[in-house]
């Protein structure tokens, strides 16, 4: 078996246990970061459609049951942001998405479409401005989460440039 | 055939794992309240939870010395308001037994800990370090010195998920102190409000809002938040009250379990009297 199948596996546990722990120090308005977001949108491109769409439904899935979350709500939000981040993986693209800035914009992009899907389940009622739920929901928590994954594409960049200096 | 599938399955594939998936998605949102799928929740999030309170501790202890600065400021100022309220306490059991009412205000607590905490505008949760081994059940009411912080969701042996009061599946039964008016109260994912007041009713600014003994979920009063403002329609015969929380959730680390569940004989009796033909 391919160790690329498990890696998602491996990687989860430590993510959601900083996503759970550590983020809610760091939240602004009790808005948080999402990193199984990032993690999601950075398999996505690595790996393909199918299999950001597979990882972010597993992701999803898992973050129901350990959190209290109403179960299947992160799961479908996630699975069709795997999906949309698996639109800009593709052999020529890979690398211009996955190191450079434009990391960030993807994972706006796709935060903004699973932001949309969970609090589509959970405050949409007949009373809800959508330009407000829009913003609250969807906006601020997508910019916070870009920013937090502008440190993917620094982390790595930076080792990349010491090593090559050395 | 198989050359059909096969290829339609190269020609798609990334749309129908897409569509089974969002298909699983939905299937599981309908089937929260199913039994086994609440089974393996409890299963899941009490094995992660050991984990997570280990590292949860780690990342604590740089707060610990904050907290205790205020906790003593908090102390000085409960013994104050202690010694009063032993006085009052004094003409209050006189005056009860002169009357002949019965003192309820004894409610048995457990001490817990938050362990980790799911930040979501929407569906705020608390992981809690106390389980069904000190007898935490589903539906018991989550405290902390300054008032209501939640409602028990799920239960493991060592661990509990407590929807926080920011959570828009916690709907409750809230009254005014001042002078008794009941009403709903819930998190609309920004605002904690009380929804559809009537206008004739007489809410300010201000005013105390606690837990309302009609509630079947808290039937005691805890004290829940202060009245921030009131959204007058123009039109229309309801108002919208915002409260301010006495808790924040977001802040609260100790917090205490009433060991209290709806009262079943209540419930039954009210159901037997919608029952009668």
């Amino acid at each position: 078996m391919k160790l690329k199948f498990f890696l998602p596996l491996i990687i989860f546990f430590p993510v959601v246990i900083i996503q759970l722990t550590v983020i809610p120090f760091i939240s602004i308005q009790e808005v948080v970061p999402d990193l199984l977001l990032i993690t999601v949108v950075y398999f996505s491109i690595l790996y393909g459609q199918v299999f950001g769409t597979v990882t972010g439904a597993s992701y999803g899935l898992m973050f129901d049951l350990i959190s209290g979350n109403l179960i299947g709500s992160s799961m479908l939000s996630k699975t069709v942001a795997g999906f949309i981040a698996g639109y800009f993986s593709s052999e020529t693209r890979r690398d211009k998405y996955l190191y450079t800035y434009s990391f960030s914009l993807v994972v706006l992009i796709t935060g903004l479409i699973d932001a949309l899907i969970f609090s589509f389940f959970s405050v949409i009622d007949f009373n809800t401005n959508i330009l407000q739920v829009l913003f609250n929901h969807a906006l601020m928590p997508s910019i916070y989460t870009s920013v937090i994954s502008i440190l993917v594409i620094i982390v790595p960049y930076k080792r990349t440039f010491l090593s090559e200096n050395r | 055939m198989f050359r059909f599938l096969s290829y339609v399955w190269n020609r798609f594939k990334e749309y129908l794992i897409l569509v089974v998936l969002v298909v699983v998605s939905l299937t599981l949102l309908t089937q929260n309240n199913n039994p086994q799928i609440q089974k393996v929740r409890v299963v899941a999030f009490g094995s992660f939870a050991t984990v997570t309170s280990v590292f949860y501790d780690l990342f604590n202890i740089t707060q610990l010395k904050n907290e205790n600065k205020n906790l003593r400021k908090v102390n000085a100022e409960l013994m104050i308001q202690l010694s009063m309220l032993r006085e009052q306490g004094i003409i209050n059991r006189e005056l009860k037994g002169m009357l002949g009412y019965k003192d309820t205000s004894s409610l048995p607590i457990t001490p817990a800990t938050i362990v980790s905490r799911s930040l979501s505008l929407t569906q705020n949760t608390i992981t809690i370090d106390v389980g069904t081994k000190k007898g935490i059940k589903p539906g018991m009411p989550v405290i902390s010195y300054k008032g209501l912080v939640g409602i028990i969701q799920t239960c493991s042996d060592g661990f509990s998920i407590a929807r926080t009061l920011k959570n828009v599946d916690l709907k409750l039964t809230v009254k005014n102190e001042k002078n008794r008016l009941n009403a709903i109260m819930k998190w609309d994912g920004e605002k904690l409000m009380m929804v559809d007041v009537p206008k004739a009713y007489d809410f300010d600014v201000g005013d105390r809002i606690v837990t309302s003994e009609m509630s079947s979920i808290i039937p005691v009063p805890i004290p829940v938040g202060i009245v921030s403002k009131i959204d007058e329609e123009q039109t229309g015969l309801l108002n919208l009250i915002e409260i301010n929380p006495f808790e924040e959730v977001l802040t609260v680390e100790h917090v205490f379990i009433i060991m209290l569940i709806e009262n079943d004989e209540k419930n039954n009796l009210e159901l037997n009297f919608y029952n009668k033909k």
